[in-house]
């Protein structure tokens, strides 16, 4: 505890809630003044700005889908990545592995002869798979070998992002793309309808919600997931208790890998229709879910909600440069600045300040909790 | 009597404030681009083409920098809600979400560049260089003294794949044992890769270069080296005035100001666009030769090419500067009488493409997967 003029300063463990939504809300309008000097001194009103930005966004149901449909890929990995961190496992790889999902769907609705309803149904399965299969890689070289994750992970990212142009420079080069780099159009049964008026496509949706309810069901009230939560605590703690480390990750992992990989089967199937270059299937939406998943602090149904959060971000950063005609620059700046103050802030949640009492003695450093 | 002139007067009135109220019904135009503004290539000079339609024309336009290929349909709705009634989306990759948005907005006129889908309100375009990546050929293979020509390449697609094939022409045309050595770095713009591409050409030997990438970077690694080059896209001279020998420059504004000139006029409609597709070459100034505009050989490299003396079987003796200049004006000035596809052209397989005595279709050269006689390296989709 330490004496600051009239005010106690006091750190604590875990921040209550409170303390977790209201400086997060703080940082966030802090955030949104100094975006409004910047808007001021590139000659636009703040308030003309501001107004423009809820217009486009939260203000009309155009901009509602637009949130939407910006936030999908972002709640299925935002998700996954919350099982594999609360194992204290870094995932990086999110991207990489949205994108073996994205490969496995284009090779079922490209490829296999199913009926209807069933080649949606086997592409979400066929990626789930890949993106499991492509999770566990790392998962294995990190218990077997002492592959730091980090590394691992990231790199695989890049593996994935060179077999994706691969199959489009080559073998799955569309025969109707005139030489261009995309594989063929899916058939019509291999593609995910819209909420209509939008292109929200809305099956997506429907799955993200349902796994963070089903990972928010697996840590708390299944073995796997007190494990998880064993692991991620302390590994020598789960070592003594007999937890199998490799077991636990790589379940962790399979289903991390395999929910970022939904996320890319429902960019194929649901906006782009086919495959295409990497850079245009996922806007690096694997690594702002890292970001999703932290700001969520494990949790997955909170998951949702910052994948909403980043889904306003990036549609407002659309309204910047359409409608305001700022430089896209601006865009990143916005964005950037928002995060900044969203992480900057959270050494704040962790010290409680109250007026001291009346009376009371400045004791020394005797309560070291202090960093 | 007088009411009939009265109703005459009111009649002609009524037609001549109408037609200048339907012309003053201002055009609003919007761009959208897939890369920045800033990128000294393709956005680039799109980008240049929209300011002089804005001077020139007196129009109001918009843009759109940095759109993803997937997003193209919603930046396109936010620009039709601005109030845009002409769009133009420029890259290949934005044909389908603009066709699919041309059919929402029957209204909209849109044009879509380097595509070959179009609708009543759907027109394409494109500025083609591949006339002046021949041009460059023919300077490029006089000062090879290695006989071995570097080509940086983006992707191996059919513009690239025809530009590599086009220049490879020119090259063998003036130096008949040459080869021209292709990396590919899949990347529109990457200057990194660009780099490390034209060191490993360096290292095979070659030494004169010509590149596709967004940025000046081939011609300043090998203006390090000492190297000749060929600009790219925008004017490179500045980036190395004593070795960048020639280059291709495009011209899009001539392309727009014809097009947006047509639209105020009322010639183009959002019903009469079905056929519109411009392929615009040199004769059309879409496109042009020159290491900076109004420069079309590098006075450094004029005594060289000068002295290179061919025994050209349609010239007889004549300097590579005066072939370059010759066939400029062969292809440059309305009623083209030279295409650098004339055949017989092989294949580096053996295969003949072209028969002798014909030029290739517009449809052949957009969809050309094959590599010419000469070009060395991997060229994948090789039929």
């Amino acid at each position: 505890m330490r004496r600051v003029g009239p005010l106690l300063v006091e750190r604590r463990i875990t921040p209550p809630r409170s303390a977790v939504i209201g400086v997060s809300a703080l940082a966030v309008v802090i955030a949104l003044l100094v975006a409004a000097i910047i808007f001021w001194g590139y000659g636009v009103s703040p308030w003309q700005a501001y107004a423009a930005i809820a217009r486009g966004t939260v203000g009309s149901r155009d901009g509602i889908n637009e949130i939407l449909r910006r936030s999908l890929p972002l709640i299925l990995c935002g998700v996954g990545l919350t099982l594999a961190f609360r194992a204290q496992f870094w995932n990086i790889g999110a991207e990489g592995q949205l994108l073996a999902g994205a490969v496995a769907a284009t090779g079922v609705a490209l490829f296999a002869p199913l009926p209807g309803p069933w080649l949606l149904l086997a592409m979400f399965a066929a990626g789930f798979l890949a993106g499991g299969a492509w999770g566990i890689v790392p998962a294995l070289l990190r218990a077997k070998l002492h592959v730091n994750e980090v590394i691992s992970t990231l790199m695989m990212n890049y593996i994935m992002i060179y077999i994706v142009e691969w199959l489009i420079h080559g073998p799955w080069k569309g025969a109707t793309m005139r030489g261009f780099a995309y594989s063929d159009f899916f058939p019509a049964a291999a593609r995910l309808p819209w909420i209509p008026g939008s292109r929200v496509h809305w099956p997506t949706l429907v799955i993200g919600v349902a796994a963070a309810v089903a990972v928010a069901l697996i840590l708390a009230r299944t073995r796997l997931g007190y494990e998880i939560r064993v692991v991620g605590q302390s590994t020598d703690a789960a070592r003594y208790a007999g937890i199998d480390f490799l077991r636990v990750i790589a379940w962790a992992m399979f289903l991390s890998g395999g929910l970022a990989a939904l996320a890319g089967v429902g960019e194929v199937a649901g906006v782009h229709f086919r495959l295409r270059s990497p850079t245009h299937i996922s806007m690096g939406y694997g690594y702002t879910a890292i970001i999703v998943a932290w700001l969520a602090r494990g949790s997955p149904l909170a998951a949702v909600f910052t994948a909403l959060l980043f889904g306003l971000i990036f549609a407002a950063g659309d309204v910047i440069k359409v409608a305001l005609r700022m430089p896209f620059q601006i865009t990143g700046v916005f964005n950037g600045l928002i995060l900044f103050f969203l992480i900057g802030s959270e050494m704040l949640m962790y010290w409680r300040v109250r007026l001291a009492p009346k009376g009371e003695r400045w004791t020394g450093r005797a309560g070291s909790s202090e960093r | 009597m007088r009411l009939v002139r009265l109703v005459a007067a009111v009649m002609v009135a009524t037609a001549v404030l109408g037609a200048v109220g339907f012309a003053q019904a201002k055009l609003k135009v919007g761009f959208i681009y897939v890369g920045p503004i800033g990128d000294y290539g393709w956005s680039h000079a799109h980008n240049l083409g929209r300011l002089i339609v804005e001077r020139d024309l007196g129009v109001e336009t918009v843009y759109v920098e940095s759109v993803p290929e997937g997003e193209v349909e919603t930046y396109i709705d936010q620009l039709v809600r601005q109030g845009c009634n002409v769009i133009f989306t420029t890259s290949f990759g934005f044909m389908d979400g603009t066709l699919a948005a041309a059919q929402r907005y029957p209204n909209v006129i849109f044009a879509h560049c380097s595509g070959f889908k179009r609708a009543p309100n759907l027109a394409t375009y494109m500025a083609d260089f591949y006339q002046v990546y021949y041009l460059n050929g023919l300077m490029a293979g006089a000062l090879t003294k290695t006989g071995k020509v570097g080509y940086v390449g983006a992707f191996p697609i059919p513009e690239v794949k025809r530009h590599i094939s086009a220049f490879t022409i020119g090259v063998r045309e003036v130096n008949p044992n040459a080869t021209v050595h292709v990396r590919w770095i899949y990347e529109w713009f990457n200057p990194a890769a660009a780099k490390e591409a034209t060191e490993a050409l360096i290292a095979e030997g070659c030494d004169v270069f010509a590149f596709t990438e967004d940025s000046p970077t081939v011609v300043q690694v090998a203006a390090e080296k000492g190297f000749p080059s060929f600009g790219h896209y925008s004017p490179m001279y500045d980036f190395a005035p004593n070795h960048v020998v020639s280059g291709q420059i495009v011209h899009w504004e001539e392309i727009y100001v014809d097009f947006l000139g047509k639209v105020k006029a009322g010639e183009y409609t959002a019903k009469n666009l079905a056929n519109v597709d411009y392929w615009w070459l040199l004769s059309q100034k879409a496109v042009e030769l020159g290491a900076k505009s109004g420069m079309p050989v590098n006075p450094v490299f004029e005594g060289a090419l000068k002295a290179y003396i061919v025994d050209h079987p349609v010239f007889g003796r004549i300097s590579v500067y005066d072939l370059v200049f010759v066939r400029l004006a062969q292809m440059g000035n309305p009623g083209i009488t030279f295409d650098p596809f004339e055949g017989p052209v092989y294949d580096r397989k053996g295969g003949l493409q072209v028969p002798a005595g014909h030029w290739m279709s517009y449809d052949a050269l957009i969809t050309m997967e094959w590599a010419v006689e000469g070009v060395v390296g991997p060229w994948p989709g090789e039929p």
